[in-house]
């Protein structure tokens, strides 16, 4: 007889834990309670990390299918539009230099590259601004919506800043009123496993013993089922990614009316860089440097320094980062979503994304039975692996493509042998063509698509090299293309409302559901 | 040029109203208590408030702005919306206010708005009604799409027509009822829906749907007659 897989069990309750709960629950609605339930544990006294307030756009569809409200996320979680990223000082550390990678598409881009056109125009107009209007739209402080368009549709691509300590009680809501997670507040003491090696149940301090056919370790850096019970050893990858140390404050605005930025701001600094997140209630700012180039001191006062005046009498949180992932992260009848699989500097937001992926990878492979499980378990080791490989390389492009010279920071990071030998293969290529649409990325889902590298190489000032011949054949299409990022443009610009304003709105009236 | 006075007595005693001039909008809210009038010739839609994103009712008098296909109460099948009857009239608070910029005010001509005693003329009244409908119309407004979302009864519309002329029109920011919806409503629903009244104006909004192709072949005719 099969052994079916029908409690599943999931262990933490931040981000990961409810968000994982909430994508499963979700998916198996019909068969919950009667054939299936999904169980979280969460101790009562483990504070929530609360990683990266950045999000990708994925997280419209991943929270409008578990059947969130996205007016409710406004109200409830301070959340605020991400429209992309502003990366400053990356390429030559001068004071006016920076680029933006945006959340929208390049124009056209299923049809047409037109990095070659751009290049080949050479006209001093940043790539971003020639081929996409969501640069501009930042710039001016816009929201990528109105107020008049439904929840989670958008104007322009966008994704959200947002409070993760009061995400995951919002999710928890949710889940627990909508979808019927039970939710069972208690440390674990003991994990049992039986004879097989497989886990049995959680030995708890406050709810006895539960049991499950299938657990999810959300359990942050502690990684108790997939790292300390099944031994599963953590690949380091912090010869590639060196920052190892964050310190994080939050900046309250001047006035209730101060723009919100709607891009995370991202600037170099000497040995890391600062995030500069807007919220509506406060900025999140952090600076995330290799303790190998800089004394956490003076990071600080590197901190100190951009935050400017408004820092004088806020209290800094220093906050250790262990770069690198799990060797492999579905072992037996264990998968780890979140810190526990791994965690990566939060240049591009990847955190949450990678959680949403997981969790979708689990709930619509959810297998029947044991006896099929180690089969899903290679597919999501392998998918997810191919993940983390590329979200590192992507990583790391900012750093390989930097031209700074001002410290040994930036100098290590264009070492060869910190590169990883897929992405110096990517870059040699990339001299002489450029990626595009699935040339290189081809997984139906790419955490980071080809439009992103494009917007990293060709902001950084990355130059791949052409022969005119090769534009000429699609040249009309181009300036088509190219004019109609103007004229949409100007559109946007006109018809858009300021990002504040927006929110405000949103809190006050609501949006429609269609 | 717009100046709001309240209305008083005193201050016009001697103001007359003329019928509504100008151009009809091709675009006009009304409000549930019109749907059946409105139905007989106009497609009624859902739009949205810029300010707040809230719906609101209304019918669509042509397919482009600046451009009315139904001009006359006569192919209207005798509809004149009450937001249209209103014109140059407003609520504020208790009073009423008016646009005494409007054209449709004179001192010469046109109907009274008080008799010889200081009280308001049989036409005044008639406007006090309208307005007092309105007013009303607006909660029950509320009511209606508040119960049509909960249900999941309104979806987006996109309408594209092409006309004999070559032009293309699309139509966007539009709503209407959904008729799949409608016949997936659980009895429960169905039987609240009835008591309310709102089951009859929802199977009102879908029906009138209809009228669109009306409003494209009278646009076809007149371009016809035009060339």
């Amino acid at each position: 007889m099969v052994h079916a897989v029908r409690r599943i069990v999931i262990v933490g309750g931040g981000t990961a834990g409810w968000l994982t709960a909430g994508v499963i629950a979700a998916r198996h609605r019909s068969r919950i309670p009667s054939s299936f339930s999904v169980t979280l544990v969460e101790s009562p006294n483990t504070p929530i990390i609360g990683v990266g307030e950045g999000t990708w756009p994925t997280l419209r569809t991943t929270l409008s299918r578990i059947g969130v409200s996205e007016t409710e996320l406004f109200r409830k979680c301070d959340a605020a539009f991400k429209q992309g990223a502003w990366f400053a000082r990356w390429t030559t550390g001068a004071a006016n230099d920076g680029y933006y990678h945006p959340l929208m598409l390049p124009q056209s881009f299923s049809h047409i590259n037109l990095v070659p056109h751009w290049l080949a125009r050479n006209d001093g107009s940043s790539f971003c601004d020639a081929v996409c209007p969501q640069g501009k739209i930042c710039d001016d402080g816009l929201a990528p919506k109105t107020i008049a368009t439904a929840e989670y549709e958008a104007v322009a691509n966008y994704a959200y800043h947002l409070d993760a300590g009061k995400f995951a009680p919002f999710l928890q809501q949710h889940c627990c009123e909508k979808l019927g997670v039970r939710h069972v507040l208690a440390d674990v003491r003991r994990v049992h496993l039986n004879d097989s090696g497989d886990i049995r149940s959680l030995e708890t301090e406050q709810a006895g013993e539960i049991e499950g056919d299938l657990f999810v370790d959300c359990t942050g850096f502690k990684a108790l089922l997939i790292g300390e019970t099944l031994g599963v050893p953590f690949v380091d990858c912090s010869d590639v990614l060196f920052c190892d140390t964050a310190l994080a404050v939050q900046v309250p605005y001047e006035t209730e009316a101060s723009p919100i930025a709607t891009h995370t701001i991202s600037t170099a600094q000497s040995a890391g860089w600062i995030w500069d997140i807007g919220l509506p209630t406060r900025r999140g700012v952090g600076h995330v440097f290799s303790s190998r180039h800089i004394s956490v001191d003076d990071a600080e006062r590197e901190l100190r320094g951009y935050i400017g005046a408004a820092a004088k009498d806020l209290s800094v949180r220093k906050i250790p980062i262990r770069t690198g992932h799990r060797q492999i992260f579905w072992k037996r009848n264990c998968v780890a979503i979140g810190l526990s699989a791994g965690f990566l500097e939060p240049l591009e937001s990847s955190a949450i994304v990678l959680i949403e992926m997981s969790a979708k990878l689990v709930a619509e492979q959810m297998p029947v039975c044991r006896e099929v499980m180690d089969v899903i378990a290679a597919r999501f080791n392998n998918t997810t692996e191919y993940r983390w490989g590329r979200i590192i390389d992507f990583l790391k492009l900012h750093y390989a493509l930097t031209q700074r010279d001002d410290s040994a920071f930036w100098r290590d990071n264009r070492l060869p042998e910190t590169i990883p030998e897929r992405l110096q293969h990517l870059m040699l290529l990339w001299r002489y063509q450029s990626p595009w649409y699935h040339d290189e990325f081809d997984r139906i889902e790419e955490v980071f698509p080809a439009a992103s590298y494009q917007y990293v190489l060709y902001g950084m000032g990355f130059r791949t090299e052409l022969e005119p011949q090769m534009v000429e054949g699609s040249a009309n299409n181009a300036q088509r293309a190219m004019r109609e990022n103007i004229a949409h443009t100007e559109k946007l610009r006109a018809g858009l409302p300021r990002h504040r304003d927006l929110i405000r709105k949103i809190v006050q009236h609501g949006l429609q559901p269609v | 040029m717009t100046t709001h006075e309240l209305l008083n007595s005193q201050n016009h005693a001697q103001l007359r109203l003329l019928p509504r001039r100008g151009a009809e909008p091709h675009f006009v809210q009304i409000v549930p208590s019109e749907f059946v009038a409105a139905a007989i010739a106009c497609p009624i839609l859902f739009s949205k408030d810029p300010g707040t994103g809230a719906f609101y009712a209304g019918v669509a008098l042509g397919l482009k702005p600046g451009e009315a296909a139904l001009e006359t109460k006569e192919d209207r099948g005798g509809f004149e919306p009450l937001s249209l009857q209103r014109d140059g009239f407003f609520i504020s608070g208790d009073c009423i206010a008016i646009d005494r910029g409007n054209a449709r005010f004179s001192e010469v001509e046109g109907e009274p708005l008080f008799d010889s005693a200081q009280q308001p003329s049989t036409a005044l009244r008639r406007m006090q009604r309208v307005l007092k409908q309105l007013h009303e119309g607006i909660e029950q407004t509320a009511a209606l799409v508040r119960d049509l979302k909960e249900l999941k009864l309104i979806e987006p519309i996109d309408i594209a027509l092409s006309f004999d002329d070559g032009e293309r029109l699309t139509l966007e920011g539009l709503y209407t009822v959904s008729r799949d919806a409608l016949r997936d409503l659980a009895d429960v629903d169905v039987l609240r829906l009835f008591r309310s009244g709102h089951l009859q104006l929802a199977y009102t909004v879908a029906g009138s749907l209809n009228q669109l192709s009306v409003l494209a072949h009278l646009r076809n005719r007149k371009l016809a007659a035009a060339r």
